[in-house]
């Protein structure tokens, strides 16, 4: 097998008989029951395969939750169990079962096929499908529409639809859109809406970082890589001390420096003396708080959200929560909020952390009137404010990202010799460079040497000449630990010989004799 | 011994609670109801009398058997037994048939004193009672443990359960013997007793076409041995491991149609095989549709008492259960969707 593609927990693998998973067996011809209590008939993907036998006598809520035979590992009542619970288990799936067994869930409805896919469950049956198109209910889009038709048709037309629906599944993870596809399906599901509640946190621990546009929604409040993006906006701190912060609308362009509005905010700004004490500040759903110097990061530049102009109440306790993790009091001396719609609720947020605050109430924030408006407030508001020269700033600014990044394992970039300024030319040495594609600081191959000496996770690969990816055959152990998406330093023979981003988890490199497990971005 | 056997005692005990308070001196419950009596319909007093409950339900328990919730742990004293004796002899007056039980075993001699169960079937002799129904396990079914001084003619009904030392096992969580069991009827027969087999239709973790061959394979197993058989559709009963499974939807009461299909196949044995579902019709029973579970237990009811047979039984839900009975072995438990009974009709029956 080899592993395509990833999303969350889920993957699609390409089987040796050409077949993908997601799978569907149909009941009639693929799955063959046993002869007794003790043994567990056989499965057919391709091949046939034993499946364990059913866990008499066990209790559901005890693990080892997974049934094992050689092949295929079985999560009976992935149906039914508490959507907590299911959670807690989806978590140990690959501790319970390795990388090597399909994942096979019996008799789960349609409906809850996407959210369990995205959870990590390869194969799926149609034995309640099969039930329920023997009560005269035709599926549609996982969906169930009762039907007055012939029930020989049904079965058919079932079966066909099915199958549709899988594939659906499977694109939709191949493109990096299983998120939206089980956002769909829990929008009138409680079940899925609170196993999908509950998933959060293991997908930002363990998922794989897709980073496909997120076309976000009040759903998406609990959307993995939202919630980590705004966990870790506590871990940052502004290019200096007492600067004056900028309240911005975001924009629809991202990241936010390229759209046309934020330009004339820049054009209009650095007019001003000082203007480089002003720290720029965007105000977004569902996002909440994005710095300029975080733009580049995943998903700051890679969601859109419909604009309402109205923010809900929950929205509003978001942005509280985010701007008590910038710590405004401590940070900035004053603040500015030039935000249009959200201006008001904002202004008085601020207020809330107790430091001083004006407001421009321009209701166009980048219209002609709105940006003189903006400019002389600047002018006032930056008397008094100690001068900022671009060297600090430059300075403070790959500070705050690399922390942002790389957490405490960033001393490596903070102390290097940093040079050129945001967006694109900011460097750390010749240890990393801004890049696009990684979301922030990209490593060189002398900051992967330095990375590694620092703790930062290692792939060993066996001994031969990299020209291009890392495949999964040639992965001989690891050190560390990272998610999908995550930079991976690789070593060969002792020396690094290449840093780039990992396509699988390490247990699963080791596990897998196929794919792509590194994506080299530069080696000797 | 299989190694399933740990877990599934914890899960047993886990699912228990302490029984609450009962009053001593009041039995469990008494009714009447129509019974068979040498071919005759008779009708039968049944009593059941509180005590400390089956020792194996202290020790471990079956997974399906709730009855200790109807028990005091401590114990209840002779006179306390005999006070509730007194509350229930008005009952049994001048009927044929008596049942006794208690919630365990009636000739366990820790659980009900030899003594007190002397006198009683002495007193049932002489209220004119002519066969008296009892329940134990067949470790008690020794001749010294109901050689009574006068009593009238013996029924013991001992939990067989099933034949299959794996559903016991693993299923029921029961430390029953097969060739133990067949021993204790013997030895029950050859002392003037009679013996009543019972058998589960769908006991834990078993699909519905898994419990509908055991049973089958169980009476046609138990049948030399024994004078009658007792099909017993299990049912949720508080507290147990039964009710756990059920909560959690991995399990669920079996199907009337699996009842009269089990039924129909041990036609041809030679005892009476019947059964008369506890708690038929309701959830935590056995049941089919809302529309016909009246009809089917009346049907069953009938073909218990000799009036009728079990043919041209008809509904629509029939199918559903002939599609589930023939995917049900591909099912790894004993469960379905919710309503599909009904057909996911969105009535508020289930």
């Amino acid at each position: 097998m080899e592993p395509i593609s990833h999303e969350g927990l889920g993957r699609l693998l390409k089987l040796d008989s050409n077949l993908q998973t997601p799978h569907i067996v149909f009941s009639q011809t693929e799955l063959s029951e046993s002869g007794n209590l003790e043994t567990g008939g056989t499965i057919k993907i391709g091949k046939v395969f034993d499946l364990p036998p059913s866990p008499l006598g066990l209790d559901s809520d005890k693990p080892p939750y997974l049934q094992l035979s050689k092949d295929i590992a079985v999560i009976d009542n992935a149906y039914s169990l508490q959507p907590k619970k299911l959670v807690e288990i989806a978590s140990s799936f690959r501790t319970e079962a390795g990388f090597s067994r399909l994942l096979y869930a019996p008799a789960v409805e349609p409906s809850q096929m996407p959210i369990l896919a995205y959870l990590g469950v390869d194969i799926f049956d149609d034995l309640n499908v099969e039930l329920r198109s023997s009560t005269g209910w035709a599926l549609e889009s996982g969906e169930w529409i009762k039907n007055n038709g012939k029930i020989d048709d049904l079965f058919a037309h079932n079966r066909e639809e099915l199958n549709r629906w899988i594939l659906r599944i499977r694109n939709a993870l191949l493109n990096g859109k299983l998120r939206e596809l089980v956002e769909v399906t829990s929008l009138h599901n409680p079940r899925v809406s609170q196993i999908l509640y509950h998933s959060t946190q293991l997908l930002i621990d363990k998922g794989a970082k897709v980073k496909s546009n997120i076309r976000s929604n009040d759903l998406s409040l609990n959307h993995p890589a939202i919630v980590d993006f705004q966990d870790r906006l506590s871990d940052y701190e502004p290019p200096a001390k007492n600067m004056v912060l900028l309240i911005l609308p975001c924009s629809a362009r991202k990241p936010y420096f390229k759209s046309s509005s934020h330009k004339r905010f820049f054009n209009a700004l650095r007019e001003v003396e000082n203007y480089l004490a002003l720290h720029v500040v965007s105000v977004t759903s569902p996002l909440g708080l994005v710095p300029r110097e975080l733009e580049f990061c995943y998903p700051a530049a890679h969601y859109d959200i419909a604009v309402t102009g109205k923010w809900s109440a929950s929205e509003i306790e978001m942005l509280r929560n985010q701007l008590i993790k910038l710590n405004p009091k401590e940070h900035y001396a004053k603040a500015i909020v030039h935000a249009g719609s959200s201006s008001k609720i904002m202004t008085n947020l601020i207020k809330e952390l107790g430091i001083e605050v004006v407001d421009t109430r321009v209701e166009k924030p980048s219209s002609y009137e709105g940006l003189e408006i903006l400019q002389n407030v600047a002018r006032m508001t930056l008397t008094g404010i100690p001068l900022l020269n671009t060297k600090d700033r430059a300075h403070g600014e790959a500070r705050g990202l690399a922390k942002f990044q790389y957490g405490e394992m960033s001393d490596f970039l903070i102390k290097s010799e940093i040079s050129g300024r945001m967006p694109y030319k900011l460097r750390c040495g010749d240890f990393a460079a801004m890049s696009p594609v990684v979301g922030g600081f990209g490593l060189t191959l002398n900051g992967a040497i330095a990375y590694a000496s620092q703790g930062g996770p290692i792939v060993v690969a066996e001994d031969f000449k990299l020209i291009g990816d890392l495949f999964a055959v040639g992965v001989k152990s690891y050190k560390g630990n990272w998610n999908i998406g995550d930079q991976v330093v690789i070593k060969q023979n002792d020396e690094v010989t290449a840093v780039g981003i990992a396509k699988m988890v390490p247990e699963e490199m080791i596990s897998m004799n196929r794919g792509v497990a590194v994506e080299v971005r530069h080696h000797v | 011994m299989s190694e399933a056997f740990v877990p599934l005692t914890d899960f047993v005990n886990e699912s228990k609670s302490i029984p609450r308070d009962h009053p001593l001196d009041k039995p469990v419950a008494k009714w009447t109801e129509d019974e068979v009596l040498n071919g005759e319909i008779v009708e039968a007093g049944v009593v059941i009398l509180r005590t400390r409950g089956c020792y194996w339900s202290i020790k471990e328990g079956c997974s399906m058997c709730g009855y200790f919730n109807d028990t005091v742990p401590g114990g209840v004293s002779d006179d306390m037994l005999r006070e509730q004796w007194k509350r229930v002899r008005p009952i049994l007056k001048g009927k044929k048939y008596a049942k006794i039980y208690t919630s365990g075993s009636f000739i366990d001699p820790t659980e009900v004193p030899f003594d007190f169960a002397n006198e009683v079937m002495s007193d049932l002799s002489d209220m004119g009672v002519e066969k008296v129904l009892i329940e134990s396990l067949p470790e008690f079914v020794n001749p010294k443990n109901f050689n009574y001084d006068k009593a009238p003619k013996l029924e013991i009904a001992i939990g067989l359960e099933s034949s299959n030392p794996v559903v016991l096992d693993k299923s029921v969580n029961k430390r029953l013997r097969w060739p133990h069991f067949v021993k204790v009827c013997k030895l029950a027969r050859d002392n003037g007793a009679e013996v009543k087999a019972y058998i589960l239709l769908k006991p834990p973790y078993l699909s519905e076409k898994e419990s509908i061959d055991d049973a089958v394979k169980s009476a046609i197993d138990a049948a030399p041995h024994v004078d009658k058989i007792s099909i017993n559709p299990v049912n949720v009963q508080k507290n147990t491991v039964v009710e756990k499974l059920w909560f959690r939807n991995e399990w669920v009461a079996p199907w009337l149609w699996s009842v009269v299909e089990v039924l129909k196949k041990c036609e041809d044995l030679p005892v009476r095989v019947y059964s008369d579902p506890t708690g038929g019709g309701t959830r935590r029973g056995a049941h089919n549709c809302h529309d016909c579970n009246k009809k089917i237990l009346q049907a069953l009811n009938n073909h218990r008492l000799g009036l009728g047979d079990l043919k041209g039984l008809h509904c629509n839900c029939k199918s559903r259960w002939d599609v589930l009975v023939r995917q049900s072995n591909l099912r790894r438990n004993g469960s379905e969707p919710h309503g599909y009974r009904s057909g996911f009709s969105g009535s508020r029956h289930f």
